[in-house]
């Protein structure tokens, strides 16, 4: 059956969720294909195909009545995604800014070990809500209450890793520029640079779910 | 009854839906509206992230199978969602005997 008013609805759907586009276009094909099996079944008991198709369209509801529920898993599915970039990256950047030669004495050694050592810091905490966060929405939430504001929250854990990333790439970079191995130091600092970029726009996709969804 | 009023029973319908053994979204959609004998009526619209939600807790799995021409994604119970789908029934089975005994209290004796 080709059903304008199915193909409409769908595309209206899908224009106003936000959220990974594999799981989302995933979700959208999933509910056409139930919108053309409904018609179907209706003008199998002997309705014209395009009040078959209004009357699917009709059952599966409004697109603002809808959309919220299908926002809602897709928030869910960009902050296990942002978590898993974020428990998986910061543990291993941290890891190897450790591993960055001593830039030596002096002022701006001293300023670059600091800010590594705070942007360390707050990069690991990060990493463990991160963890808790993708251990919440999984299989253990079965015993849990639905977490609404967990999105919102891995959002902003996702913005304070990266901005963590960027004081770390600042902090290694100079480092790199102060110690004797700086070849090592200058590929940890781009590396945590690419990182930064990464988690970052991760982040603000997040945050953008967080905010449509109910 | 109305979708507002079947919404907060929708998980357990959708896994007795399933028990018997894996369907497509639409064929879900009709064994509930069928073994109720049409008077449960779904907004067909929240069963798909309904669905999705399930998949996400472990307690369904799901593949695109093909249904004559056309490509669907079936779900079927995991043995996770076989001990939930029981402990659905218990609470049921416990919520509606407490509201009938209220409700139906039977002769005084």
């Amino acid at each position: 059956m080709t059903a304008p008013a199915i193909e409409e609805h769908v595309t209206a759907l899908a224009s106003a969720l936000r959220g990974p586009a594999r799981v989302r276009d995933r979700m959208v094909r999933e509910a056409r294909d139930g919108l053309l099996d409904a018609a179907d079944a209706l003008a199998a008991e002997g309705l014209p195909d395009d009040e078959a198709a209004r009357l699917a369209v009709r059952d599966f509801g409004a697109v603002e009545e809808i959309a919220p529920d299908f926002q809602r898993e897709l928030a869910v599915a960009q902050a296990r995604r942002t978590a898993g970039t974020v428990a998986l990256v910061v543990p291993f950047l941290v890891a190897c800014w450790t591993m960055v030669g001593d830039p030596g004495p002096g002022t701006a050694s001293l300023v670059a070990g600091l800010l590594a050592v705070y942007a360390g810091g707050v990069a690991v905490v990060t990493a463990v809500l991160a963890a808790a966060a993708l251990a919440a929405t999984g299989t253990v939430a079965r015993r849990l209450p639905d977490p609404h504001r967990l999105p919102e929250l891995v959002a902003w854990t996702g913005t304070t890793a990266g901005a963590a990333l960027g004081v770390g790439a600042l902090a290694v970079t100079v480092s790199a520029l102060l110690t004797a191995d700086w070849r090592l130091a200058a590929l940890t600092g781009a590396l945590t640079l690419v990182s930064h970029a990464r988690v970052a726009a991760s982040a603000r996709a997040c945050r953008t779910c967080a905010r449509l969804a109910p | 009854m109305k979708g507002d009023a079947v919404r907060g029973h929708l998980d357990g319908l959708l896994l007795a839906a399933l028990e018997s053994g894996p369907l497509h979204g639409y064929a879900i959609i009709a064994a509930v509206q069928e073994r109720s004998g049409g008077a449960l009526e779904l907004r067909t619209g929240t069963v798909y992230p309904a669905l999705n939600r399930l998949e996400r807790l472990g307690l369904l799995r799901s593949g695109w199978q093909a249904m004559g021409e056309r490509k669907r994604r079936c779900y079927e119970l995991t043995d996770a969602g076989r001990r939930s789908l029981a402990e659905e029934r218990s609470a049921w089975r416990a919520f509606t005997a407490a509201v009938g005994a209220v409700l139906d209290p039977g002769p005084a004796t």
